[in-house]
């Protein structure tokens, strides 16, 4: 379906060494795209220039602001805006796509410096902001000029609704889901054992929900055990696990891609606790395509992504006696597992790249239709095209 | 001294505000008649694919009435009963297709899912469309481009009620 060769311009807001949702899936975007055919460049902030890919352009060293409950690293300024527009007016874009253009960042710079066909994806989910309420009219005019919206999720969706005041069409992210469909079970992971990946140390992850469900968990199911795989210090964590239950809980560290894909098809359940934050929830992407059966909170990501509990099962958010109770008859009903692990095998195939490049390939033609090429849009100002004319030899 | 600086301040001010939102609405016209063009081009290949599929071996002599039927009128129809009339040619292929796909042959499912691709592709062109049309509408309601006419005489763009969940 991909026919025709384009010249695809993507802005990262984010530092491009930083892990990140939002990074994870441009570089996936990008390399889809490239592999498909298409001419990619993709600006980001980066600290690190020597460590790039050669299809990303380096826009500057990037700075942390506060944004949203969290610490963004974002760029902007001057000499930022002087960069974006050298490279809009270096590369001949067919289209612009701009990831996150309504916060502070060079997706925002791009968006008020171009003139031409543009797609934006909005990822944050966010509470309804009265700030937002004040920054609403100067960045109007912006987000207009975007010839497509996408949102990752229906939350997504919502926030931009409800803040912009502009609709948008709901594509999810992508996984290769074929990378963790082949996963083979492991006796070590396997039994009646609960899984959970991400950086545990983050409040909002809720790996402290699971902790308190434990107690009443290994009270019905003696056996139990709980791996935490993901980046960080579990000190402090098993600190404030019981003494009697700590030998239950087995931190794994960061684990590889590959061993993801064991993780998935060997433990009993995946259990994602998160208490918000999250407006996609890749993770429980990637485990329903490696064959997991997921436990998670009801938060609107979720609950979305798991069809309000077709493809796995859901708790009240922040409640561990709720947790408890789902794990626990889970963990008793084999039959019930297996059929919630292969309908959410099924469904992940909607989030496999294949799927979901073709979406977005879809809004790209129907953006480009009609228009030119990506300008600068001060160049089709009046003034601005007689001034330039007279400069010309 | 000072008030003249003032005064001529607020004439740029203004004057680049007007030039500002003039283009704003300038662009806004022309993403309205591209995207309906677009959206034009894909319903009549919509209904160039449903009058094949009528004259395929998927359609019994009575749905391919039907669907013949209806995908004249939505060539035909103007720009007041074109929504109406492109309704009912997703209601006609909706009836056909609700039970067709296990019936059909190779050649037929490559129309069919040629007809499926379309189908998203009109998704995505009804959103862009009509989310121009609406900002379109909401830009000309404001106070300054009434009083300076920045809308010159291009026409207000007309909502197209398309029944998206009908596709």
């Amino acid at each position: 379906m991909l026919t025709r060769s384009l010249k695809i311009g993507i802005v990262c807001p984010y530092s491009w060494d930083t892990p990140g949702g939002v990074q994870n899936h441009i570089r996936d975007l990008a390399e889809f795209l490239i592999a498909a055919g298409h001419e990619v460049s993709v600006l980001a902030p980066a600290l690190d220039e020597s460590k790039l890919p050669d299809y990303v352009v380096n826009a500057g060293k990037p700075i942390s602001i506060p944004y949203n409950g969290a610490v963004a690293r974002v760029l902007f300024g001057p000499v930022a805006f002087a960069r974006v527009r050298q490279w809009i007016s270096q590369g001949e874009f067919d289209l612009l796509h701009l990831h996150e253009p309504a916060i502070p960042s060079i997706s925002l710079l791009a968006c008020w410096a171009a003139d031409g066909p543009m797609v934006g994806t909005f990822h944050a989910a966010a509470k309804r902001q009265k700030i937002i309420f004040a920054i609403g009219p100067i960045l109007e005019p912006a987000i207009e000029k975007l010839s497509a919206r996408i949102a990752v999720s229906e939350a997504a969706r919502l926030t931009l609704t409800d803040h912009l005041d502009t609709d948008a069409i709901i594509i999810p992210n992508g996984i290769y889901a074929s990378r963790y469909s082949h996963g083979q079970p492991q006796v070590k992971w396997a039994g009646n054992t609960i899984g959970f990946i991400g950086r545990f140390e983050e409040p909002r992850k809720g790996l402290s929900i699971l902790v308190d469900a434990l107690p009443v968990i290994s009270r019905f199911a003696p056996d139990v055990k709980v791996f935490v795989a993901g980046p960080g210090d579990p000190g402090e964590v098993i600190e404030s696990i019981d003494p009697q239950l700590r030998h239950r809980f087995e931190f794994l560290g960061k684990i590889s891609e590959e061993d993801k894909a064991d993780f998935m098809s060997s433990v009993s359940l995946y259990v994602a606790p998160n208490t918000g934050g999250e407006s996609f929830g890749i993770i429980l992407a990637e485990a329903l395509a490696g064959g997991a059966c997921v436990v998670a909170s009801d938060i609107p990501a979720f609950d979305d992504l798991l069809g309000h509990g077709e493809f796995g099962a859901l708790f009240e958010s922040e409640s561990s006696t709720e947790l408890a109770k789902v794990v626990i008859d889970l963990l008793r009903d084999k039959e019930k597992r297996e059929r919630l692990a292969t309908a959410g095998k099924a469904h992940a195939q909607n989030f496999d790249w294949t799927v979901v490049a073709e979406q977005i390939y879809s809004v790209y033609e129907m953006s480009i239709v009609g228009s030119e090429k990506v300008r600068l849009a001060s160049d089709t100002r009046p003034w601005n095209r007689f001034l330039s004319k007279e400069d010309k030899p | 001294m000072t008030r003249w600086l003032l005064a001529i301040l607020v004439v740029i001010v203004s004057g680049w505000y007007l030039s500002f939102t003039a283009t704003r609405l300038d662009r806004l016209h022309h993403r309205v008649e591209t995207s309906w063009a677009n959206l034009d081009v894909l319903l009549q290949k919509r209904a160039a694919v449903a009058l094949e599929i009528a004259h395929s071996d998927i359609a019994d002599p009575a749905s391919s009435m039907l669907l013949t039927a209806a995908a004249y009128q939505a060539r035909d129809a103007n720009i007041q009963n074109r929504s109406q009339a492109e309704s009912g040619l997703s209601g006609a292929l909706g009836l056909l297709l609700e039970d067709s796909e296990h019936l059909a042959t190779a050649a037929d499912s490559a129309l069919l899912t040629e007809l499926s691709a379309l189908t998203d592709k009109i998704r995505v062109a009804i959103a862009i469309h009509t989310d121009a049309v609406a900002r379109t509408q909401m830009v000309r309601d404001k106070v300054v481009v009434k009083s300076f006419r920045l809308a010159g005489t291009a026409p207000l763009p007309i909502t197209y009620e398309f029944e998206t969940d009908v596709l």
